[in-house]
């Protein structure tokens, strides 16, 4: 199936957006607006839906006209393009979506054509669907890991180097008490949240791009 | 407008393309993806967490009537999305000296593509044919492709180890550790701030 590769599934969304020259400002600039002052870290209404890995949402104004000899042509609406690559099943993350951040979803798409709003969860992953292009390649560089897989993961790593630096010269029996104390420990530790710059460590290179 | 969240870069990039071209491009993403050593190159470039290709047919745009004009276009589209580490300069750069030939592959088939290399060339097309972000978010903007690879190998060595860790001998358990940090050791790189672009 295009849209996935592994246990990651690609969603392209693209939802016209209202033209009307009524509005002031227009329904696009309205859309931008609210998302220049949404948080992009561990407040962003992504960070509190499962599944989100990396999402974008994008105003397409038109196509793109690349010189002559080709043809120049426009678009009719501007579209907001909402692309994310997430686990698992689509129904299941769209209605995740909907239950989750319903007043963000409506806030962004109460300016596209035909939203039925975020409160009917089977009319929104319907509107959803309707708006979803098929992926026609899609690539993830790690295919086969859930987003709290993947969360847990990266903090064992910097706990595993943190072990390992501590841990230089012990003996077997010290070794192997701490060893199984810091494994337990780790388990115990809650998942870092989603979207934010996990534990502070100074850049020890240090200078610009060493 | 943000196409920059912690270590990834967002790209957005549309190219038209003539109708019947398509069909060739739906071929080649066919065999790319039913044929995996094809990819070796996207994978070996291994700056690149996410990409996707979308071919939009000229009819393809999603329409909803309820006042919506219905698009007349004459050519299909080709979208691309990218989520990758770096700058915009070193992706382009690495994209067109590695993966040159993929590259015209796939997008030859759009109007007036120059062709992956010379690099200069390339890039004037790309800066003409991308759009901005308006919105970014990544769950884990402090790790790079690289840094998320590592990281499961270190889980996945780390839960051998603790499955070990409690039927066997001190000493057998030092030489277990040892080979641990070996096997590990080049997968603990620092996450955290991107280096600043200089």
């Amino acid at each position: 199936m295009p849209n996935q590769s592994g246990s990651m599934y690609g969603l392209t969304i693209l939802s016209p957006i209202i033209d009307d020259e009524k509005a002031a400002p227009s329904h696009d600039l309205q859309i931008r607006d609210y998302l220049a002052r949404l948080s992009n870290r561990e407040h962003s209404p992504f960070a509190l839906t499962p599944g989100t890995h990396l999402a974008r949402l994008v105003v397409m104004d038109d196509v793109i006209y690349v010189g002559m000899p080709a043809c120049e042509e426009h678009l009719k609406s501007k579209y907001l393009i909402f692309e994310s690559n997430c686990d698992g099943d689509l129904d299941t993350y769209l209605g995740g979506l909907a239950r989750t951040i319903p007043t963000h979803l409506d806030a962004i798409w109460k300016h596209c054509v035909g939203y039925p709003g975020a409160a009917n969860v089977d009319a929104f992953i319907d509107y959803m669907k309707a708006c979803q292009l098929t992926t026609t390649f899609y690539f993830a560089a790690v295919n086969d890991k859930s987003l709290p897989q993947t969360l847990k993961a990266l903090q064992t790593q910097t706990a595993v180097a943190d072990f390992i630096a501590a841990h230089q010269g012990a003996d077997g029996t010290t070794l192997q008490r701490e060893f199984i104390q810091f494994a337990t420990h780790l388990k115990t530790l809650p998942l870092p949240k989603p979207g934010s710059m996990g534990p502070h460590r100074d850049i020890k290179t240090g200078g610009h791009n060493e | 407008m943000s196409n920059i969240n912690g270590k990834v870069y967002a790209m957005n990039a549309i190219t038209p393309m003539k109708p019947w071209k398509t069909w060739i491009l739906r071929a080649i993403f066919f065999l790319l993806g039913h044929i995996k050593p094809l990819q070796k190159d996207l994978i070996d470039l291994s700056f690149i967490q996410f990409a996707r290709w979308v071919i939009v047919p000229r009819d393809g745009l999603p329409f909803l009537g309820d006042g919506q004009g219905k698009e007349q276009l004459r050519y299909d589209y080709l979208l691309f999305f990218s989520n990758f580490n770096g700058t915009w300069n070193q992706y382009i750069d690495a994209f067109s000296a590695v993966l040159g030939k993929g590259l015209n592959l796939v997008w030859r088939w759009s109007e007036k593509f120059p062709g992956s290399v010379p690099v200069t060339l390339f890039k004037e097309y790309i800066a003409r044919v991308q759009f901005d972000t308006d919105y970014y978010y990544t769950a884990y903007p402090h790790a790079t492709a690289n840094d998320v690879k590592s990281a499961h190998i270190v889980q996945a060595s780390l839960d051998r180890l603790e499955q070990l860790a409690q039927q066997c001998t001190p000493q057998q358990f030092a030489d277990a550790y040892l080979r641990f940090v070996l096997e590990v050791q080049a997968h603990l790189g620092e996450t955290g701030e991107a280096p600043i672009a200089g």
